[in-house]
């Protein structure tokens, strides 16, 4: 197959490179990828900038794991190239690629300490002892671990763990960064702070980051650009505000955030092939709009998700302020929607006027 | 509960090892009677010990010698039973497909042979008469002859002892995580980095268990070396029967018993720091 | 291409090793089963000059040999019994309980193992000839389990600890009674660790011949220790024949339960914990 040597491929809708740069920092054309008989990686393409942190966002299954092994070089493709910084890398295992991984359960190992799994990466490199000491010490500071530079891996905290995993990576200087669900096993308070330390250190040190995840607010807090996959192929890659005004496919607007899918904004029959994505946020409750019954109310602190029975169908709304009780008749009205037709993106977003 | 097992060894094995340890001593009294009174050569402690029993077997060039072959079998057995496991062990973990699983298989078989059988079968197949002979003669080829050698004792011990240490070093390596291995490849490292720094000290416990089981079993083995040994130097294990049935010096016999047991303790004891270290380093306790 | 040499490469090792170990484990006992159907076999025929099942009848023929075999099926299995009776609860307090002087217990029973069977054997003849248990079933029963204990012990302690606690909290939490989780929850996840040490104690038992020697002959012989006298007295086909007839019980033990000592189940036993 011909190889699109520009940027934005015919399969995907890249947005404009940030970077500027021509040499991008990872490059994946067409790279497909069958296991058991399944195809999990599809004709897939992805420039990522130098420098640029890019994630993978997906359901469980959707291929983003084996996009990053392949990325690795624990997998190799059946077809397509990986570039680095415009190095050829397709067919090199994971231990000659410029690559650094940090994996799910941080895999370190535990008959070494800190240190020892540091400085393993540098060691098996044949760097001068004078060195790993020195390049050591210094990432350890950058992540904070400088004080557990002896303790074993089971002696240390989830957290500590993830950052000893981080250092372990960022010590062999690599030309790309990949991040295997990196905070899935962090409580939900340490996930907040871990991710924007990653996202600081990322930033200060410039390394082009794939970071994979399924946790939505995860990828669209951190990336520069999101990149959300299905069935093994990417849907949109986009900036997270983008992604969330005005998703490509259907797909990405049903799993990023939530909505409410209607086949006419009257909620009558509508036109064939066409569906509207209507946000619970302009979903309002509104004595002029069309009547309705409160069915449900689920608080959320600052607002409410109420679900109100619409002409037979059920459309959910995010109230601020005081919420009807179920079984309110209220006034519904939608103020804007995103219109598809046959599964992609025709026209957002449409205001709907009063 | 837990009393039943422990007092059937304190009874059957306790009480008989110190009889034999302290009867070793000259304590020829209360139960050692009947062995002190028709065994010979038996000396009797004035004070509380004697050492003239162990002074006897040292004396004569031919005990000293077995010593060193005991040791020399169970350390050279010891290491090719842990070589050969690693490997085997190294090939199921990193390259499985049906040559590993053949090759682990085939490694399980001795488990399941009597030794008598095994050492029987070895000392044919290695002797004057046997297939390796048979097979080089083919070729007009002269093959040395194993059997009745310490050569022949090694064969032999390596060929009892390899199914449990395979089955340890496979198990030790089977529970290393994906992930730890693929971390060291991300890291640049080759297979033999990945099986010296990860592989092999990941399984070290269930390896030193191998190891510890397998020195202890050959240290103290009898029907391999009577099968396939040389009449000198002898196996420490031979020479305990030996002591006492042909020359019915029952003292002497519990005296090697005794000198087998100590250089076992020391193997065992280090199973036991290393089991307590690595738990306590991993955070098992 | 260099990766297409080294697989080949690979390849033609992995064959060799194969064979070479083959060649190890298999070469003995093929050459020793081959004895049992030849006439006469001279140096260096790779072949024997005939074949013949004569030896089986002269084993078959031997009153003594057969006595044998029958003492052999007797006793394995009543030591595997006895030794089970005697750990198995042993094992489970091992597993579910701390109590003070747990760990010395578990090492002390490995210990054991440390002193060598050949002395162990000669000094317990003494504590025998005190209680009269030369010459006698138990007497050899009682050396037949002592090379069980830690097999019956460590290996079912261990899969009892593997049981999680929360699957038997969850059996009482729907109101089963104690000892209707151990029936309904615990044991079943336990046999295969509990049927592995039966195997294994089996084996041990099955193989045990210095010590039945010493303690039981002549009045009772079995398979092993017979096998002593015959290679000295026989020609080498009729030990070839009950070699393989000795070889028969454990080979079926072998094709039976390889599956769980393959599991790790054995090698998870001796991991003190």
């Amino acid at each position: 197959m011909t190889i699109p040597s520009t940027a934005a491929s015919a399969a995907t809708p890249v947005s404009t490179d940030p970077g500027g740069s021509t040499v991008p920092g990872l490059r994946l054309s067409g790279i497909s990828k069958v296991l058991g008989g399944r195809t999990i990686v599809d004709d897939l393409n992805l420039d990522i900038a130098p420098g640029e942190m890019v994630s993978l966002l997906g359901p469980s299954g959707c291929g983003k794991t084996t996009t990053l092994r392949l990325i690795a070089g624990f997998l190799l493709p059946d077809q397509g190239r990986v570039e680095v910084d415009g190095a050829e890398i397709t067919s090199l295992g994971p231990e000659r690629r410029p690559s650094a991984m940090v994996f799910q359960n941080y895999a370190l190992w535990p008959h070494m300490t800190i240190t020892k799994n540091v400085a393993f990466p540098l060691k098996v490199a044949r760097v001068p002892r004078a060195q790993i000491k020195e390049r050591v010490a210094e990432v350890l500071e950058l992540v904070g671990l400088s004080h557990h530079a002896d303790s074993r891996p089971a002696h240390i905290s989830g957290g500590e763990q993830q950052r000893a995993a981080l250092a372990r990576a960022l010590v062999q200087r690599p030309k790309l960064l990949l991040l295997d669900e990196p905070l899935s096993n962090l409580d939900a308070k340490l996930r907040v702070r871990v991710r924007e330390e990653i996202r600081d250190i990322q930033q200060r040190m410039g390394i082009t980051t794939v970071l994979v995840t399924h946790d939505q607010e995860e990828a669209l807090s951190i990336s520069d650009r999101v990149a959300v996959m299905s069935e093994g192929k990417i849907e949109q890659v986009s900036t997270p505000a983008e992604l969330y005004r005005a998703p490509a496919t259907e797909f990405v607007a049903g799993f990023i955030g939530s909505s409410n899918k209607v086949r006419a904004l009257d909620l009558g029959e509508g036109e064939p092939g066409v569906e509207w994505v209507v946000r619970p946020e302009d979903v309002r409750v509104d004595p002029e709009g069309m009547p309705g019954v409160v069915t449900r109310v689920l608080p959320h602190g600052h607002y409410s998700e109420v679900a109100i029975e619409v002409r037979g169908t059920d459309l959910r709304a995010f109230v601020t302020g005081e919420a009807p009780a179920p079984g309110d008749e209220v006034g519904v009205r939608i103020t804007r929607a995103l219109r598809y037709r046959n599964g992609t993106l025709d026209e957002a977003p449409v205001t709907v006027s009063a | 509960m837990a009393l039943p097992p422990v007092l059937v060894i304190l009874l059957f094995v306790g009480v008989p090892v110190l009889l034999a340890v302290g009867f070793s001593f000259g304590m020829t009294g209360g139960l050692n009677r009947t062995a002190a009174m028709i065994g010979q050569d038996v000396f009797t402690a004035d004070g509380l010990i004697t050492g003239e029993a162990y002074a006897m077997l040292f004396a004569d060039p031919r005990f000293p010698r077995d010593l060193a072959a005991t040791v020399l079998v169970t350390v050279v057995t010891t290491l090719l039973v842990l070589g050969m496991a690693i490997g085997i062990a190294v090939l199921l973990r990193l390259r499985a497909g049906w040559a590993s699983t053949m090759l682990s298989g085939l490694g399980v078989i001795p488990l399941f042979i009597p030794v008598v059988i095994a050492s029987w079968a070895i000392l044919n197949f290695y002797s004057g008469d046997g297939f390796v002979r048979s097979l080089f003669a083919q070729f007009g080829a002269e093959a040395p002859i194993f059997g009745f050698t310490v050569t022949g004792v090694i064969i032999a011990s390596v060929w009892v002892n390899l199914p449990f240490a395979l089955l340890m070093a496979a198990s030790g390596m089977q529970g290393v995580p994906d992930a730890l291995i693929d971390a060291a490849r991300d890291a640049g490292a080759g297979t033999a980095t990945i099986v010296a720094r990860v592989l092999v000290p990941m399984a070290a416990i269930p390896l030193i268990i191998a190891g510890t089981f397998t020195a202890i079993g050959v240290l103290g083995q009898f029907t391999v070396p009577y099968f396939t040994g040389p009449n000198a130097p002898q196996q420490l294990g031979v020479d305990i029967s030996k002591y006492f049935q042909s020359f019915n010096q029952p003292q002497q016999a519990a005296a090697v018993a005794v000198i087998v047991f100590v250089v076992a303790s020391g193997v065992a004891a280090m199973y036991v720091w290393a089991n307590f270290r690595s738990a306590k380093q991993e955070g098992r306790v | 291409m260099p990766t297409m040499a080294r697989n080949l490469g690979g390849r033609i090792l992995t064959a060799g090793l194969i064979v070479l170990v083959a060649g190890f484990i298999l070469g003995p006992l093929i050459w020793l089963g081959m004895h049992a159907f030849a006439t006469r076999w001279r140096y260096p025929n790779l072949l024997p000059d005939g074949l013949t099942l004569d030896w089986w009848r002269v084993v078959f023929a031997e009153p003594e040999l057969f006595a044998a075999m029958q003492n052999t099926l007797f006793f394995a299995p009543v030591t595997v019994l006895l030794s089970a009776i005697v750990c198995l609860p042993a094992a489970y307090a091992f597993s579910r309980f701390s109590f003070p002087g747990r760990r010395i217990f578990l090492v002390g029973l490995f210990a054991t193992n440390a002193f060598p069977k050949m002395g162990l054997f000669v000094a317990m003849a003494t504590v025998f000839y005190g209680l009269n248990l030369m010459e006698t079933t138990l007497g050899i029963v009682i050396v037949h389990l002592i090379g069980t204990v830690v097999f019956m012990t460590w290996i079912p302690a261990a899969a009892f600890s593997s049981v999680p606690r929360s699957l038997e909290e969850a059996a009482r939490d729907a109101g089963a009674g104690k000892i209707r989780v151990f029936r309904t929850v615990t044991l079943p996840l336990a046999l295969p660790g509990i049927l592995v040490a039966c195997v294994m104690s089996f084996l041990a038992s099955f193989d045990e011949a210095q010590g039945t020697y010493l303690v039981g002959a002549p009045s009772y012989m079995t398979m092993p220790t017979e096998m002593y006298s015959l290679v000295l007295n026989y020609p080498t086909q009729v030990a070839a024949v009950f070699a393989l007839l000795l070889s028969i019980p454990s080979v079926v033990l072998l094709l039976l339960t390889r599956r769980y000592i393959m599991g790790g189940q054995l090698a998870e036993g001796f991991q003190i914990r």
